[in-house]
């Protein structure tokens, strides 16, 4: 199956099966009702073998380009089936995870995320380690054939919604850094842990603080080896930066045209909306000869940081002119369209934070691809 | 082109711009056969050259050929080909055709004055003439060099040699033949070349500004050290690549709408890279003694050739606000 033949099969199916795969409540939806509807779009879109394209036969997968999870997660996106913040975990966590769990690991593991059996969450981030995750303080204790975990996460996206968890631990002294890092894969209904969700400014509890309190985690449970968790942690994050943010861009193309619907007569400045397109279509381009560089193979690194920033500023500027167009939905409306276009402007703040600040996708910018030396 | 065609293509392009520039170009890019690769390769041709064009700083009259290349009108590889542009700031035809002759307004990038190489010069021109038809059609003229007033522009860059074309009441050799391709897909072509040269000065300011930030120490160390430093010329990669993206991209499906997002993104994002860089170069780049400023004009006529990037960006804006609908997505 070549990608055009995978889009017209799989664009068949999503007009065939619609009224299946559309969300059964109106609105943005709780979170609830928002990971409800991910894992039922996963479980249709698995059994029709869609998801399964683009993934190795080794995780449930059918072969085939990562172009075709590229467009699975777009058409997805694009048809308003799934919130596409939650929904691209899996492009995330999938790929490092292949690289470095046991092969046996993978093959019990991965099917279950991609078929939405199963959510996962990526426990980096801490209080004290956030730019600065090198710093990193959540110990891992050696224990007979296993770890002890003891500490805490923030920012832990669906901790509540997940039975896994992907941890970075310290496993060396807090003076190794970046060397005394290692990778758990967690069961997150192991005695001793705790989730707090926390409440966004854009009205959901999509992430959480996780505490550790003495949870035992098997060596059969470790990605990569001791003291590799540094390295995983750098595979992945280009990965946050690859086939999520071409289903990001397809995401603002669609409120672009949302807005455009929806606008009152004489709400939208021409110029702002033609360099708030010109934006969002360059960002696409980018964001393609990437999903381009990474279906032939390419390994990604620092020139997704580009990506990064560039979401950043399509997404602040969209929901900026969202902002001036749609006056009364974003500050004063109490129906449903309204509580999305405002949840969605307040979410769009935090676009230039997560995954890396745009400061700090700046210095990678200077450090690894303008080799401009020392800073100070 | 083949991957190693394309190398050996790109390697003796961006030798020849770094080496030459104006008619003594226009003779190499004749010998390395890029007319011939217009015609059969457009996308890389226009690619390699403009970008390595607007590295250099350099200039050719290869515009003139690719407008040709647009509008679908025969060209000799041999011999230059001259089309008239429009004036900056503007896209239609640079020509009206009346029962008084040829009215032209425009702007040539080959060499009419003081030559005889070009013996002919196609204008598009409206069709104003209504014994011909009921309305105005777009038409194409040929007009002798002789009939035109040429004056070399000086303006903000008087390196780039473009020429200003005048003429009230010129007389048009044979009669005016209908556009063999459109105007605007002329016009489309001409915006990715435009592009591309535009993106090629913005990695050319970029590199100045780093290798200044790299060399120039205050307070002891390199100010390539300041983060206040570094997020501008990283700022200023993200514009670059921006712009290369929209217009890589604008290949894939080719339509005017996608050269005109182009263009407006690649203007755009050259002023982008004209500040951070003007800012990191400081008092140095603010002097004839370095060569930033020359890719600072180059950039500015660029953007205003073919419409302005604020021109482009509105005229989009417009077009969307009133249609209520988006050009088609860039399919993966």
């Amino acid at each position: 199956v070549d990608l055009q033949e995978f889009r017209t099969e799989l664009d068949r199916f999503l007009d065939a099966r619609a009224d299946e795969l559309a969300p059964p409540f109106e609105g943005r939806g709780t979170l609830d009702d928002q990971m409800d509807q991910i894992a039922k779009v996963r479980r249709l879109t698995f059994d029709a073998g869609f998801a399964r394209r683009g993934w190795p036969d080794s995780v449930g997968g059918l072969g085939g380009t990562s172009l075709m999870r590229a467009y699975l997660a777009e058409a997805v996106t694009y048809r308003h089936l799934v919130e596409p913040g939650l929904y691209s975990m899996p492009e995330v966590l999938g790929p490092t995870f292949i690289t470095f769990a046991r092969p046996e690991l993978t093959a019990e593991m991965v099917p279950k995320l991609l078929r939405g059996d199963e959510v996962w969450c990526q426990g980096f981030s801490e209080p004290d380690a956030g730019s600065n995750l090198g710093s990193l303080t959540c110990r891992a204790e050696r224990d007979g054939d296993g770890w002890r975990v003891t500490g805490q996460k923030v920012w832990t996206s669906l901790a509540q919604h997940s039975q896994r968890c992907v941890l970075l631990t310290r496993t060396g002294s807090v003076e190794s850094a970046h060397r005394g890092i290692t990778a758990l894969f967690v069961d997150m209904d192991s005695p001793g842990i705790t989730v707090r969700p926390i409440w966004t400014v854009h009205g959901t509890d999509e992430f959480a603080e996780v505490f550790f309190d003495g949870t035992f985690v098997p060596d059969s449970r470790m990605l990569g080896a001791e003291g590799q968790g540094w390295t995983i942690a750098m595979d992945l994050l280009p990965y946050e930066r690859s086939t999520a943010l071409w289903q990001r861009a397809a995401h603002l193309h669609r409120r672009l045209q949302d807005l455009l619907d929806q606008a009152p007569l004489g709400a939208l400045d021409p110029t702002a909306v033609g360099d708030v397109a010109l934006t969002v279509a360059a960002f696409r381009a980018r964001s393609r000869s990437t999903q381009h560089r990474m279906a032939a193979g390419e390994p990604l690194g620092a020139e997704t940081s580009i990506d990064k920033v560039l979401l950043a500023t399509s997404e602040q500027a969209l929901y900026d002119v969202v902002a001036d167009a749609l006056v009364t939905e974003v500050t004063t409306g109490d129906d449903l369209d309204s509580d999305r276009w405002r949840s969605e402007f307040l979410y769009s703040r935090a676009a230039s934070i997560y995954g890396g600040s745009a400061e700090i996708q700046r210095n990678i910018i200077a450090n690894r691809l303008l080799d401009l030396g020392r800073d100070r | 082109m083949d991957h190693d065609e394309r190398e050996l293509f790109e390697r003796s392009i961006r030798a020849a711009t770094s080496t030459a520039s104006g008619a003594e170009l226009d003779e190499q890019l004749v010998e390395l056969g890029w007319p011939e690769a217009l015609s059969t390769d457009a996308a890389t041709a226009i690619a390699v050259l403009f970008e390595a064009q607007g590295k250099a700083g350099s200039t050719s009259s290869a515009l003139d050929r690719v407008v040709a290349h647009g509008l679908g009108l025969p060209v000799d590889p041999g011999r230059p080909a001259s089309v008239v542009l429009p004036p900056v700031g503007t896209w239609e035809p640079p020509g009206q055709l009346g029962a008084d002759g040829l009215r032209v307004r425009g702007l040539a990038t080959a060499p009419l004055a003081g030559s005889t190489q070009v013996e002919a010069v196609e204008v598009v021109a409206t069709d104003h003439d209504s014994t011909r038809q009921v309305g105005v059609r777009t038409v194409v003229v040929t007009v002798s060099p002789s009939e035109l007033d040429v004056r070399p522009i000086e303006g903000v860059d008087p390196g780039m040699g473009l020429l200003e074309v005048r003429a009230d009441g010129a007389r048009p050799i044979g009669p005016p033949r209908a556009v063999p391709a459109s105007w605007s897909g002329g016009v489309a072509i001409l915006r990715l070349a435009l592009a591309h040269e535009l993106v090629g000065a913005s990695r050319t300011m970029l590199r100045l500004a780093r290798e200044h930030a790299v060399d120039r120490v205050q307070f002891g160390v390199p100010i390539a050290s300041f983060q206040a430093v570094r997020h501008r010329l990283a700022e200023t990669l993200v514009a670059v690549e921006t712009a290369a993206a929209g217009v890589d991209g604008a290949w894939l499906d080719l339509t005017p709408t996608s050269a005109l997002v182009a263009k407006a993104v690649a203007g755009r994002e050259a002023r982008v890279a004209m500040k951070h860089c003007q800012q990191v170069l400081a008092g140095i780049g603010f002097t004839t003694e370095h060569d930033l400023h020359l890719y600072v004009r180059r950039a500015l006529l660029l953007d205003a050739l073919l419409g302005t990037s604020k021109q482009l960006t509105r005229l989009l804006g417009a077009e969307l606000v009133a249609t209520r609908r988006l050009p088609p997505l860039l399919p993966l």
